[in-house]
């Protein structure tokens, strides 16, 4: 197990500095001109040559990549060209919001996704299999900010319940999560769907094998039936859920949209608008990490599960 | 007489087996098709022109899915709308599957330092959720039609390079690839008429799945506005407007959402029933 993590972590290092070094060169590729950003648009060409001096932006490729390096090892992401304070401070500030929709989503589509899938794939071809399947299918055929319309029009218009958009200003836990029930649920609805997928075949595999027949040949409980196909179902849902949670902090980009919530997703979008390179470079930055840290997760997590995936 | 009363209860049971998904999902394609390449035809309304004097409308004769804030004909939109997106998705579709493949029979080839060279590229890019690789290159590109197809094929590259590898290797050791190394053919010969052959089947439902999974990533970037831009209709596009009209016209997000729906679902059954064909054991599994 110990050579297997140091396995992991070696191979990581190497994925980490390859991607690194691709978001360095797709800041690069970004347009808007940074100097320009600082000294306004009219500003003159020796003011421009200054500020490009001063952001040391002057400096040959090569140097800037070994500063942005040097940056980065140090937790510094860089001054936003619009509100002129760390990129650090903005993503705190925000961060709030997004874990917490990524949270309340990724806990609900966990529950959703591996109760309604592991139900389904026990009773296949039952009446709440196929009902679970018209879930699946509606639910990986649409966009999710669709889902959020209907249930904004639903549970906020129709019959408002639950706030429409926005945050409340202060307000305790109560406030936060009414109103970000439909966000999360929205959230969840194509992901649950996703893992309920394939929760069931995987379980429909495992449910065929050789000792959950012979427990059901000498008449075992169903409930050791069930113990014997989750245990040997659930290594393999291992990946695909570290996935999930890996993919929310970008996954929320769009659903932040829909109920006007102030998280990441959304300044990532007003910078991208803005071409406010150092906060596009902050959140691609923390979503990668958040991603690959999952993917580790995800790896020591089957190794711990199933022996066999140490090997490899 | 005696032959048709032979044949008719086994004919008979054949033409009661319900429709196979794949059916289902070729019937849906044909039905999406139809209408988002004949549809602007049969509707009498430019998708561009406003009517300033049906602002807002709601459905009625004239205008059977309403009008929008700007008296834009909603159907007209849904209907021209479709035709970007669905060219943006497949030609998006070719370009990733192109480029994915090509990487994949070259690395499984060529072998050892280029191999491992590429293997190391293409894991830095699965390395990015796959959305927000999509978002920071249209951010590096702009948005527009062109702009979206570029983006969403690079973003999609990482998955076809991983597949076409594995299966290519596979290949590399079965009789029929080995033989033909054996009598000469050269690599290129090699790769495309004996090793791609083995795995086409797969890539076909790969295809499908991608197609599908196009779809909603436009329609997520048009409607973050980072996608084609206004005011030619996608459905993302078309999405977006009904957002801001939510609480005055819900039936606006209706059409536009329908129709989306119907082309990402025939494109899922289409991979499910090639999947189904593929592996006369998966039955039972959906």
């Amino acid at each position: 197990m110990v050579a297997f993590l140091a396995r992991s972590l070696a191979s990581l290092a190497v994925t980490f500095v390859m991607v690194m070094t691709l978001v360095f060169v797709a800041m690069e590729a970004l347009p808007g001109d940074a100097a320009m950003l600082r000294s306004g648009i009219d500003a003159s060409a020796a003011a421009t040559d200054a500020a490009r001096r001063e952001l040391g932006l002057d400096a040959p490729v090569i140097v800037r990549y070994a500063q942005w390096w040097g940056d980065l090892v140090r937790g510094d992401l860089g001054d936003s060209f619009r509100e002129r304070r760390p990129v650090t401070t903005i993503l705190v500030e925000r961060l709030p919001v997004t874990g917490a929709l990524a949270l309340a989503a990724f806990s609900l589509s966990v529950v959703l996704g591996l109760g309604l899938g592991f139900l389904a794939g026990m009773t296949p071809g039952s009446r709440f299999d196929r009902g679970v399947l018209g879930y699946t299918t509606i639910g990986l055929a649409l966009p999710e900010f669709w889902f959020g319309f209907v249930l904004l029009l639903v549970f906020a218009i129709a019959w408002p319940v639950l706030p429409l958009i926005g945050l409340p200003d202060g307000g305790g836990a109560g406030a936060w999560l009414r109103h970000l029930t439909l966000p999360a649920i929205t959230l969840a609805i194509p992901r649950a769907a996703q893992l309920a997928r394939l929760t069931r075949a995987t379980v429909l595999e495992h449910r065929q094998a050789d000792w959950v027949r012979t427990v059901r040949a000498k008449g075992g409980p169903v409930s050791l039936e069930f113990r014997h196909v989750a245990a040997n179902a659930s290594p393999g849902l291992f990946a695909p859920i570290a996935l999930e949670a890996g993919g929310l902090l970008t996954g929320t980009i769009v659903v932040e949209q829909v109920f006007g919530l102030p998280g990441v997703g959304a300044m990532l979008i007003g910078a991208i608008g803005a071409r406010d390179v150092p906060v596009v470079q902050g959140a691609t930055v923390l979503a990668v990490l958040v991603y690959v840290a999952m993917n580790l997760l995800a790896d020591v997590a089957l190794a711990a599960g199933d022996p066999r995936a140490r090997e490899a | 007489m005696t032959v048709s009363r032979v044949r008719s209860p086994s004919s008979q049971r054949h033409r009661r087996r319900p429709p196979s998904r794949l059916q289902w999902g070729l019937a849906l394609a044909t039905l999406v098709l139809f209408f988002t390449i004949v549809g602007p035809w049969l509707v009498p309304h430019d998708p561009l022109e406003p009517d300033y004097r049906a602002l807002y409308a709601a459905p009625s004769l004239t205008h059977l899915l309403g009008t929008d804030g700007l008296g834009r004909d909603v159907l007209a939109r849904t209907l021209a709308g479709g035709r970007v997106s669905l060219v943006i998705a497949l030609t998006a579709t070719c370009l990733t599957a192109l480029l994915g493949t090509l990487a994949g029979l070259v690395a499984a080839q060529l072998g050892g330092r280029w191999d491992a060279a590429l293997v190391r590229v293409f894991d830095a890019l699965l390395a990015f959720p796959g959305f927000l690789l999509v978002l920071l290159v249209v951010a590096a590109l702009g948005g527009g039609t062109v702009q979206t197809i570029l983006a969403l094929g690079v973003a999609g590259t990482p998955l076809y390079f991983r597949l076409v590898r594995g299966f290519a290797r596979t290949a590399r050791d079965l009789d029929h690839v080995q033989a033909a190394r054996a009598i000469g053919a050269g690599p290129l010969r090699t790769s495309l008429r004996h090793v791609l052959p083995t795995f086409l089947g797969p890539l076909t439902v790969q295809l499908a799945t991608t197609a599908a999974g196009f779809l909603l990533v436009e329609a997520s970037l048009s409607y973050l506005g980072l996608g084609v831009s206004l005011p030619t209709p996608t459905w993302g596009n078309v999405l977006q407007d009904a957002r801001a009209l939510l609480m005055r016209q819900w039936w606006a997000a209706l059409g536009p959402g329908l129709a989306l729906g119907m082309a990402t679902l025939s494109l899922q059954l289409i991979a499910d029933g090639i999947r189904d064909a593929l592996d006369p054991k998966r039955h039972g599994t959906w």
